[in-house]
């Protein structure tokens, strides 16, 4: 539907529209192959999917308003999005209704959870504080959690004894109540720094670093055969009670060394044109610069999609034991969700170099959001708190202890430090807009490596998800 | 060199309590912090992990510098009580003015206040005491009380709501405090905490602390049972021990843990951690038939470990060994693991009439025993292999302080982000043409957007109320300034 209405629009709206589409065509078709397997109509997955095709409309039509400008592509977005929230839902209680448990108990579980309330504050933000555009961010975040979701395992695991608590779900619950709200503050303060008048190849500056960032990570674990390393996990240590430190397996997935190599020369490329710009400052760089971001989202795609297909249910070799073992896609979630984020962090710019007007005149002035992000920190930092202490307090009944500086617990605590800074900067130093909206960046930034980083690089007792 | 320790101290003192200092202790603090997540910590990884994961000299230079467990090292703990002192310092520079602020709240207004307070509204009115009965009313209307305050010829009014939310800053710093007390010097002064192993039947009161000590317990600890619950997946879902407290000789209390649900007994906590096999036998039952002669039923019996058990007359089997897993190399018999995967047990049937002991072994082991020659043939019926509970034993007398600091917390962070001090003020004055107006001002110390709301409202409300007496309503042309 954006598609064809954006054919009246010019050449480089309709570039962009073509590109969300054929990369949400992609996406869709994953799902597709998913639902396919499993025969049954009125069950979870199929939920998921209508959600993911709910969303992915959602998002396209956030895009196209973003886009074009067109007031109601909003009110179908919206309309798209209470669609896919009900879906969501339904997914959720059926999975609740299945598993005898709410479903907090591994980590597809916990995106379930996370989508849904993600999809549930984008609408609370829009009709409440009228953020219209924010869909624009948050839509992108919810289709990778769906997509996420299609490729992880999703059996019933049952509960191990440690997990068998009421307190799990009030952590959980407050968890994910805390993470979205910085999920939002985070959007609201990217919002901000766009009315705020930062310039645009500033954020071309941000963008590129962040996915140079992604492939290095991806390619800090490139080894000798030229094979790309996969961290997989053994299935079976999963169920004991008491991980000191969780067992991992690097599996290579030959030939996509090179690929990755490539990507990350491509997405490097538009960094060292941006310092070529700031040292000759001359504009003529940076016009190369937008063209090469261009050309490395085509090459990330390209590479996303040899990925997905080198990862998919193959027997590789391992470094560490012998003998061949099994990959799926859940063996690998960061990096995948890495190349997703990537993907669409670059989307994200090429829509604001292209339409930054449009979008200016859509989104509250500076000093709206600017309070609004303040207000969503205050929600999110009492939840952290009370998530950290039912989470202390659970695990003074399962562990013995209330507190072991585990990896996760740690990384929890930092986060709420980081929170803790921002709010006493804001409040006796009287820290606005940039400098707090960069704060507040920089606690998403920890929340996420909090949630997935912690659980994949840095495992603890918190094995489970 | 001028400076003299009043100066110093003082100097220590503003550092101390200022949010800079404050700040870069957060970030040291979040940087150690990182550190101890990334790098391999001592008490969580086994040491033949840690040397794979180092070089020599890098382990030994992690170690020097305590970086290999930097949460118990003494500058981490070091930098804590900093952290601290910092809320300590900067909350009593700050307390004496706040206290102030609380104790005698501001309630009239001179010009000066008057004129810099940014929001505020003049209403004409015709008479003092209309005015302030109006005002009065509003307040209410808003359900707020208000206060007549008495000047030497006049009155004017004060209206507040949640002054407490002026010390929320305070309970949260003080629920830091509590937390950090709890955790940093009552457990670490006074917790320990332990493993203890049990098997059903036995009791003990030794704790195997972590650092390799043993901690004796006034009380002691008895199992009278253990099992495991599975999944039809294998996975288990229930470990369950049934203990009984004895202390000075009687049964106190009993208790079946499980995880998640501890027994509690004058403040030691037994956790159910893990569950297993020992690797020992618990008890054999066999049955036996005679070799030759007389052809009975075959006989059932049960042998523990060490057991002898007459069989007739003249024939006794004694249960000499248990191997779990066993393996036969050079003619001898080795155990490979400590799971009954693979059990073999070793049998002395032994004679008295020609005083000689044959070798039994079941299941066969050809060269090893002397089946063949053993006046009985013995047929394993069941075997019950011995398990152990598993208990972490804990200690935390400081964990009350932790939760007291922890519900604090929660009551202070709701009156630092969602309860407002808000305070109103209304003094008739006479305007600069000498006419008589009602001077309404107001502050909220957070959320100023809904308190401009509300004032609005409020300023609506009293020309409301001061319509109906009929007075003011020629004049009724109120200059209306807002601002932030």
């Amino acid at each position: 539907m954006a598609r064809a209405r954006a054919e009246q629009q010019p050449a480089t709206g309709t570039t962009l529209i073509v590109l969300v589409g054929l990369s949400i065509a992609f996406l869709l078709f994953m799902a597709f192959l998913n639902v396919v397997k499993s025969g049954s109509i009125l069950n979870e997955s199929n939920m998921l999917y209508a959600a993911l095709i709910f969303y992915a409309g959602a998002g396209a039509l956030y895009l196209g308003f973003g886009v074009t400008a067109t007031d109601s592509y909003i009110k179908f977005a919206s309309l798209a999005t209470w669609a896919g929230l009900v879906a969501n839902t339904l997914a959720v209680a059926h999975r609740w209704y299945e598993a005898g448990h709410p479903p907090f108990a591994s980590i597809y579980e916990m995106l379930l959870s996370f989508v849904w309330t993600l999809a549930a504050l984008t609408l609370i933000a829009e009709k409440r504080y009228g953020v219209k555009v924010i869909g624009t961010v948050t839509m992108p975040v919810a289709i990778v959690g769906v997509v996420l979701m299609q490729l992880l395992r999703t059996e019933v695991h049952p509960l191990v004894p440690a997990l068998q608590s009421t307190w799990l779900h009030v952590h959980v619950t407050l968890a994910m109540l805390a993470y979205a709200a910085c999920a939002l503050s985070f959007a609201l303060a990217m919002m901000f720094l766009i009315q705020d008048k930062m310039r645009t190849e500033s954020f071309l500056a941000a963008t590129s670093m962040f996915t140079v960032g992604i492939y290095a990570a991806v390619l800090s674990r490139f080894e000798r055969w030229g094979g790309l390393n996969v961290v997989a996990w053994d299935a079976e240590n999963k169920s004991e009670v008491f991980i000191s430190r969780g067992v991992r397996l690097f599996v290579t997935i030959p030939d996509l060394g090179w690929m990755m190599l490539l990507v990350f020369a491509a997405v490097a490329a538009p960094l060292v044109l941006y310092v070529v710009f700031r040292l000759k400052k001359n504009d003529h760089f940076l016009a190369i610069a937008n063209r090469a971001v261009f050309i490395s989202i085509l090459l990330q795609i390209l590479a996303l999609v040899f990925f997905l297909l080198r990862a998919r249910d193959g027997q590789y070799p391992s470094l560490d034991a012998e003998g061949l073992y099994q990959t799926s896609l859940a063996a690998s979630p960061f990096i995948l969700s890495a190349l997703v984020g990537g993907i669409f962090a670059n989307l994200l710019y090429l829509l604001l170099l292209w339409r930054r007007p449009d979008l200016e005149r859509h989104l509250p002035d500076a000093d709206a959001l600017d309070r609004i992000t303040y207000k969503t920190i205050c929600i999110a930092f009492p939840l952290l708190t009370l998530m950290i202490a039912a989470g202390a307090y659970w695990a003074n009944r399962a562990w013995g202890s209330y507190w072991n500086w585990d990896p996760k617990e740690t990384w929890a605590a930092i986060t709420w430090l980081v929170y803790a800074g921002y709010l006493h900067m804001r409040i006796t130093r009287g820290w606005r807009g940039r400098r707090a909206a960069y704060f507040a960046i920089l606690g998403f930034a920890v929340v996420m490596f909090t949630f997935f980083g912690v659980t994949y690089l840095l495992p603890g007792l918190h094995a489970y998800a | 060199m001028a400076l003299s320790l009043r100066s110093v101290s003082r100097k220590t003192w503003l550092t101390l309590s200022s949010i800079k200092t404050g700040v870069i202790l957060i970030i040291l603090v979040g940087i150690f912090s990182i550190a101890g997540t990334v790098i391999l910590q001592r008490p969580m990884t086994d040491a033949d992990d840690m040397q794979r994961a180092y070089s020599p000299t890098m382990l030994r230079f992690l170690d020097a510098a305590g970086l290999t467990d930097v949460f118990h090292t003494y500058w981490f703990i070091a930098l804590l009580v900093l952290v601290s002192l910092c809320i300590v310092a900067a909350s009593i520079q700050r307390f004496p003015n706040s206290w102030r602020f609380f104790a005698r709240p501001y309630k009239s207004p001179d010009e000066h206040f008057r004129k810099a307070l940014p929001t505020q509204a003049q209403i004409p009115i015709s008479d003092e005491e209309d005015g302030l009965s109006a005002a009065e009313r509003a307040l209410k209307h808003l359900g707020l009380r208000s206060e007549r305050i008495v000047h030497t010829s006049s009155f004017s009014l004060f209206s507040e709501r949640n002054r407490i939310s002026e010390m929320a800053v305070y309970m949260v710093h003080a629920s830091l405090l509590l937390i950090f007390l709890g955790y940093g010097v009552v457990d670490a002064l006074y917790g320990w905490r332990g493993f203890l192993v049990l098997n059903p039947g036995t009791a003990s009161n030794q704790i195997e602390l972590k650092n390799g000590a043993t901690r004796t317990l006034p009380f002691s600890i008895r199992c009278d049972g253990t099992g495991e619950e599975t999944y039809t997946d294998g996975t288990p879902k229930r470990w369950w021990s049934k203990l009984a407290v004895i202390d000075n000789g009687s049964e106190v209390q009993r208790k079946e843990i499980v995880v998640n649900d501890p027994l509690v007994y004058e403040g030691v906590r037994f956790y159910q951690a893990s569950w297993g096999q020992t690797g020992k036998l618990d008890q054999l039952v066999l049955s036996a038939t005679p070799a030759k002669g007389a052809i009975g039923p075959p006989k059932k019996i049960s042998l523990a470990p060490n057991q002898t058990v007459a069989l007739d007359a003249d024939t006794s089997v004694q249960l000499a060994e248990f191997i779990p897993d066993y393996v036969v190399q050079d003619g001898n018999v080795y155990s490979r693991s400590n799971d009954v995967l693979n059990p073999a047990v070793h049998l002395i049937v032994t004679s008295k009439k020609d005083t000689r002991s044959v070798n039994v072994w079941l299941p066969e082991i050809p060269g090893v025993g002397e089946n063949a020659s053993s006046p009985y043939i013995f047929e394993p019926k069941d075997l019950t292999p011995e398990v152990f509970t598993g208990l972490q034993v804990s200690h935390e007398p400081g964990q009350w302080s932790v939760w007291a600091g922890v519900i604090l917390m929660a009551i202070g962070l709701t009156f630092v982000f969602y309860v407002s001090h808000v305070r109103f003020w209304a003094v008739p004055v006479r305007n600069g043409n000498g006419q008589l107006a009602l001077w309404v001002g107001g502050t909220a110390n957070r959320n100023r957007d809904a308190f401009e709301e509300r004032f609005k409202n409020l300023v609506e409300q009293i020309k409301k109320e001061l319509k109906p007496t009929g007075v003011a309503s020629a004049q009724a042309q109120a200059t209306t300034t807002t601002g932030r």
